[in-house]
């Protein structure tokens, strides 16, 4: 088989390996602070796109200005949607099947409004930089590409310093492991869950906006990328941010390989097999699952 | 006696919303010739089911400003089958137990209407598809379709690659639908024909977010253009993993909503063609009976719905024209009768070319009613 052809499937699997990864690490985050699993993330993902276009085209606001109000926006929805939906769940130590379902409507509820408030076609925006992918080797390396990745490390960098060096990350963290123990110790856990939500949402619309360049937005995407980062989650273990960005980089090589190898038909079957033969070797992940 | 008094009113209040509904509404209902339509409202045909449905009812709206058909005013059933089979046998299932619907325009999604499509066929219900024919001799005889030939679409893109390029190696890039993988084996099939190679066959789900993968593919087999095949935001993402691949190939794609095609011509430019259908270049046509019948279409559709593509709704006014030429023609809206009536059906100037129904053969379109177009400056241009 032709070597450019390998490596240029290895540089796609790296590229939407970066946004599974991303959309993975939302999924920790929600994680490490309240222990509930967040079924409305690809929603956030999917708002993120659609937002900035709104404010890019119908809005016409210059691209980084559409671009930091969408994060604003979706980050709020996310404490919304704590404060309506979680909350209420949580405060009632609800079951963690009830929160995910919970999550699910929301998902639904975010697709059903974004479908009435704006349409049903498919939308796109333009690239950050707008140059000719760099050939090496005959293989091309878009430069949204090297967006994604670029900002995918500073995010998980950013997120480290975050969980493991401010005293708020590691509120967060003390809120996942015991919630009890961590209001004794006058950690505002209700707080510190409205943060976890409107911290994971702004990662998800960040994600989409990186993503959306790429290919396109609208109302119905969100499920495929959430089942997408979910399982990057699981791979690099659940609620370890840098693990998920592993795990989406494994998910999206090993998807790319399996085109190559067997056709795209076979795409899903095979990737999810290699990975779950991965996980009966090493259950709780690549980094292990968080404590 | 203030209590009694209450009762009375409530009684009364009963009684009159009893007899409305006994004195009104069955009797309308009954009278009310019904349209069942199965379509995709949300899911990967949506935008194509919604247009179709959209074109149905304006059609049922036209028809019943000039007092219906045979005396009865048309009524319009609609049901999301998600575009997804089950939810489609579903539907259908309850469109006929509970609603009663008299006939079906169903949409775009194939294979929903080929689960169902023994289930109706049991009913003796006739359905007019924007999709597909299903495969099955009995299933067949109550199913008429809308839709060209699939092979109409690619012998298109095919004759304007042999007469207008040198590229002599394709390749074809497809959903899993059963309307796309015909048109994948008639690509095959007929490539020769045309002086050309399939070099690549790869396929696609609708929700992928990348296919650069498989681009990359079929360009290290050496083809100098794609033919893509199936609906929806994909089309956008191979435009965009072309241009990020920096490759050459052009892009030829199948019948798709022009709302999708003006951000892929913005990516793809002078390499992006597609297959258009005759209302979708209305203003290009030259004056002809299939323009001046999609005249009367465009008049209401566009008092309706603007700019809107009309492609999709356009077949949809032209699956309830047909239906209601049978019956008009057969003096009867019984399943069994408007069956045998669409059969009987030849010469019907319609939106998309002139329809020919005989007992052997259900697609009535007969002659190739497509053109391959570009855009260019924002305006549709004829190609081929």
């Amino acid at each position: 088989m032709d070597s450019a052809l390998i490596g240029q499937s290895l540089v796609s699997g790296l590229g939407i390996g970066c946004v599974y990864g991303l959309i993975g690490i939302g999924f920790c985050v929600i994680y490490n602070a309240s222990g509930i699993v967040n079924f409305a993330q690809g929603a956030f993902v999917m708002l993120g796109g659609m937002i900035t276009h709104v404010l890019l085209v119908r809005g016409q606001l210059p691209y980084i200005a559409a671009i930091v109000l969408s994060v604003l926006v979706v980050a709020l929805l996310g404490v919304v949607i704590e404060r309506l939906v979680v909350r209420p769940l949580w405060k009632r130590n609800a079951p963690m099947f009830v929160m995910i379902l919970a999550t699910l409507a929301a998902q639904i509820v975010i697709e059903r409004l974004t479908f009435l408030a704006v349409d049903d076609q498919p939308k796109t925006l333009p690239v950050f930089t707008d140059l000719p992918p760099i050939m090496v080797g005959g293989v091309a390396v878009n430069i949204q590409s090297l967006w994604i990745v670029a900002g995918s490390l500073a995010i998980v960098g950013l997120l480290a310093l975050f969980f493991k060096g401010t005293r708020t990350g590691k509120a967060m963290r003390a809120c996942a492991i015991n919630r009890e123990a961590a209001a004794l110790q006058g950690i505002p856990v209700h707080g510190m869950l409205a943060l976890a939500f409107g911290l994971s949402a702004g990662l998800g619309a960040i994600a989409g906006i990186m993503l959306t360049p790429t290919q396109y937005t609208a109302f119905n995407v969100g499920v495929p990328f959430a089942i997408s980062g979910f399982i990057a989650a699981i791979i690099g273990g659940f609620g370890r941010p840098f693990g998920a960005f592993l795990g989406g980089l494994t998910l999206g090589v090993v998807q790319s390989v399996a085109i190559l190898a067997f056709g795209a038909g076979l795409k899903t079957v095979v990737a999810l097999s290699v990975l779950l033969l991965f996980l009966f070797v090493r259950p709780s992940g690549i980094l292990g699952a968080a404590k | 006696m203030p209590m009694k008094q209450n009762i009375q009113r409530t009684i009364l209040a009963v009684a009159v919303t009893a007899a409305t509904l006994a004195g009104v509404q069955p009797a309308s209902s009954a009278e009310a010739l019904k349209i069942g339509i199965s379509a995709g409202l949300t899911g990967y045909a949506a935008t194509v089911d919604r247009a179709w449905r959209d074109g149905v009812q304006v059609a049922a709206d036209a028809l019943n400003a000039q007092g219906g058909v045979m005396g009865r005013k048309i009524e319009v059933v609609v049901e999301d089958n998600r575009s997804e089979p089950q939810e489609a046998v579903t539907v259908y299932r309850k469109m006929m137990s509970s609603d009663n619907v008299d006939v079906f325009i169903s949409g775009c999604v194939s294979a929903g209407n080929f689960a169902a499509a023994s289930m109706v066929a049991k009913a003796e219900k006739p359905m007019m598809l924007c999709s597909i024919l299903p495969q099955q001799a009995a299933q067949v005889k109550w199913a008429f379709t809308t839709l060209p030939p699939a092979g109409f679409e690619v012998e298109k893109r095919f004759e304007y690659l042999r007469d207008k390029t040198d590229i002599r190696k394709v390749g074809v890039l497809h959903d899993p639908t059963p309307y796309a993988l015909l048109q994948k084996t008639v690509a095959q099939d007929v490539a020769a024909k045309y002086g050309l190679q399939v070099v690549g066959v790869e396929s696609y789900k609708q929700d992928d977010a990348d296919l650069s993968v498989q681009i990359s593919k079929i360009q290290a087999a050496g083809a100098g253009a794609i033919i893509k095949i199936g609906l929806g935001g994909t089309t956008l993402t191979a435009a965009k993993n072309l241009k990020q691949l920096n490759s050459n190939m052009l892009m030829l794609t199948s019948l798709e909503d022009l709302a999708v095609f003006k951000p892929v011509a913005e990516v793809l430019g002078d390499k992006f063609f597609f297959v258009a259908s005759p209302s979708q270049v209305y203003d290009a046509l030259p004056d002809s009976a299939t323009k001046a019948e999609i005249g009367k279409f465009l008049g209401p559709w566009r008092a309706k719905y603007g700019d809107r593509d009309p492609n999709w709704a356009s077949r949809g006014w032209d699956g309830v024209m047909l239906t209601v030429a049978a019956i008009v023609n057969g003096k009867s809206a019984e399943g069994p009768a408007i069956r045998d009536n669409i059969e009987k059906i030849t010469g019907f100037q319609g939106t998309t070319g002139v329809y020919n129904f005989t007992a052997a053969n259900h697609q009535g379109i007969t002659q190739n009613p497509f053109v391959l177009a570009t855009i260019a400056g924002n305006q549709v241009k004829i190609v081929q």
